[in-house]
């Protein structure tokens, strides 16, 4: 089906146009189109012959040189996370906020990849969310349809201007010019709760954070605060339980890869939260994705590298794999529990290891000392994340290889 | 001229009182989840500044901790 676009002269385009932060039930339509996507070949057409204004805001991309669109849920707010520096890392070059621009800028740019955060998709800002009576996790403080719209856009090669949401004041910002990348990553609480967007998305990833391991990880981040206590740093959690269950936590279906971080099993008792037990839950049947496995692909497998070949410190490593059912979904799920103590034991396993996406022998181990002050980097939370970066890698080189090879899918009639 | 790094401080223990106040009534309500919230919110962009701060020794070091192969970042042994 040939790939047509319609643009209509006097409607402004969705890449200049301070419009694109009125909310789009004003009757904007953004960039109508008359295009089909070229994976589903279906039609889209704006119903506005009839004179009804337009209610549902359709949106799907359709053009060739397309960037990588990935999306990261996660509940630590935005800015340079590790799993952020990680990912960027993997494909050169550091991540930085733009030049020149907004010092409260949530978004970074390195070479390749452009990761923004998705608070900046915020429909209330702090005032309006405390005069509505809503968390900023609740659907109703954010703006899908500019999402959709911006992600689009960013998907189709045009740039944007997106909003500012800014953390230190609560307020939003003037908008700033985003460029299409070659990897845009959206980073937030709902990158996968909008059906739309989840449909722009090459690959999707979600953060869990087991209840034991976000309240450890907040008394490190919060204690040193004036006012906090643990009974505040609980009672945060608890408060905001509700909203998060309801709906940040169903974007777990829908993610291909979820890095679960829970308490070790290896200690008693270890309610410092320092050892981990990480299991990275990999979607099958996912185009350009090719899930890790350890030994032998389908089977089951428990493994404890440390013995005579290999020298660990207490409590160690241990490893399991396995073929899995996730809220619906067919995996596989590779776990590791314990920590990294040296380099031994970190190439060890990784040549252990098998679909891991690597050029060359130790580029994970390499990965993972180059950041060795990164948070994470002994244990599988580091070593998951580089993963994934590498994954990433994988879907972004399949979508240019089969750009490649289709050039004329783009021919307009 | 304020010192934006303590206002948000300052902030961030105002809301801590308030949220506690506000959640004694009724610690399920809406308006206590939207006060923890905005606790979080604020806490969560302090950890981000104060991780911002201590890695601003020396900005060079900064850049060469992200890109360790740019040419600015070659290490020589003679």
């Amino acid at each position: 089906m040939a790939n047509i676009k319609l643009t209509f002269p006097s409607s402004p385009s969705s890449s200049t146009s301070m419009q694109t932060l009125l909310p789009l039930r004003a009757g904007f339509y953004g960039a109508p189109l008359l295009s089909s996507s070229p994976s589903s070949g279906h039609l889209l057409v704006p119903g506005h012959s009839s004179g009804k204004r337009y209610k549902l805001f359709v949106c799907t991309a359709s053009s060739t040189e397309q960037p990588v669109i990935i999306g990261l849920a996660a509940d630590s707010g935005c800015g340079k996370s590790t799993f952020m520096r990680r990912l960027t890392s993997v494909f050169g070059g550091a991540a930085t906020p733009p030049k020149g621009g907004n010092p409260d800028s949530n978004t970074l740019i390195s070479d390749t990849t452009t990761v923004i955060c998705l608070d900046d998709y915020h429909s209330l800002d702090r005032n309006g969310r405390k005069r509505e009576n809503v968390t900023a996790l609740d659907p109703r403080a954010n703006n899908f349809d500019l999402m959709c719209e911006q992600v689009k856009a960013i998907k189709e090669g045009r740039p944007i201007e997106k909003p500012i949401y800014n953390h230190v004041t609560g307020l939003l910002d003037p908008p700033e010019t985003i460029l299409p990348p070659k990897i845009f990553v959206i980073e937030g609480l709902h990158p996968m709760f909008d059906a739309r967007v989840r449909e722009l998305l090459d690959f999707s990833i979600y953060l869990d954070i087991s209840d034991e391991v976000k309240f450890a990880w907040k008394i490190q981040r919060d204690m040193a605060e004036r006012g906090h206590s643990l009974e505040s740093i609980k009672a945060s959690i608890a408060a905001r339980k509700p909203d998060f269950d309801a709906y940040i936590d169903p974007q777990k279906q829908h993610a291909d890869v979820v890095i679960q971080v829970l308490p070790t099993r290896l200690i008693p008792d270890d309610n410092e939260g320092k050892i981990l037990r990480v299991r990275m839950i990999m979607k099958e049947g996912i185009p350009n994705f090719k899930p890790v496995y350890l030994f032998d692909e389908g089977s089951t497998i428990s493994w404890i590298p440390c013995g005579r070949k290999l020298t660990c410190s207490y409590p160690g490593i241990q490893f399991s794999y396995g073929p899995d059912v996730y809220y619906d979904n067919e995996v596989s799920v590779l776990e590791m529990d314990g920590q990294f103590d040296k380099l031994d034991e970190l190439i060890y396993v990784e040549s252990h290891l098998s679909n891991l996406s690597t050029k060359f022998y130790g580029e994970i181990t390499q990965q993972m000392l180059k950041h060795a002050d990164f948070p994470g980097s002994n244990n599988g939370t580091g070593f998951f994340q580089t993963v994934v970066g590498l994954k990433i890698r994988d879907v972004y080189e399949a979508l240019r290889a089969e750009e490649a090879a289709t050039p004329l899918k783009s021919a307009k009639a | 001229m304020a010192n934006p790094s303590s206002d948000i401080k300052e902030v961030l223990s105002q809301r801590i009182k308030e949220a506690e106040e506000v959640c004694v009534a009724d610690s399920s309500s809406r308006e206590c989840a939207v006060a923890w919230d905005e606790v979080e919110e604020l806490s969560a962009e302090i950890a981000h500044k104060r991780v911002k701060q201590e890695d601003k020794k020396d900005p060079l070091e900064e850049f060469c901790k992200d890109a360790p192969e740019a040419d600015e970042c070659r290490v020589y042994e003679d």
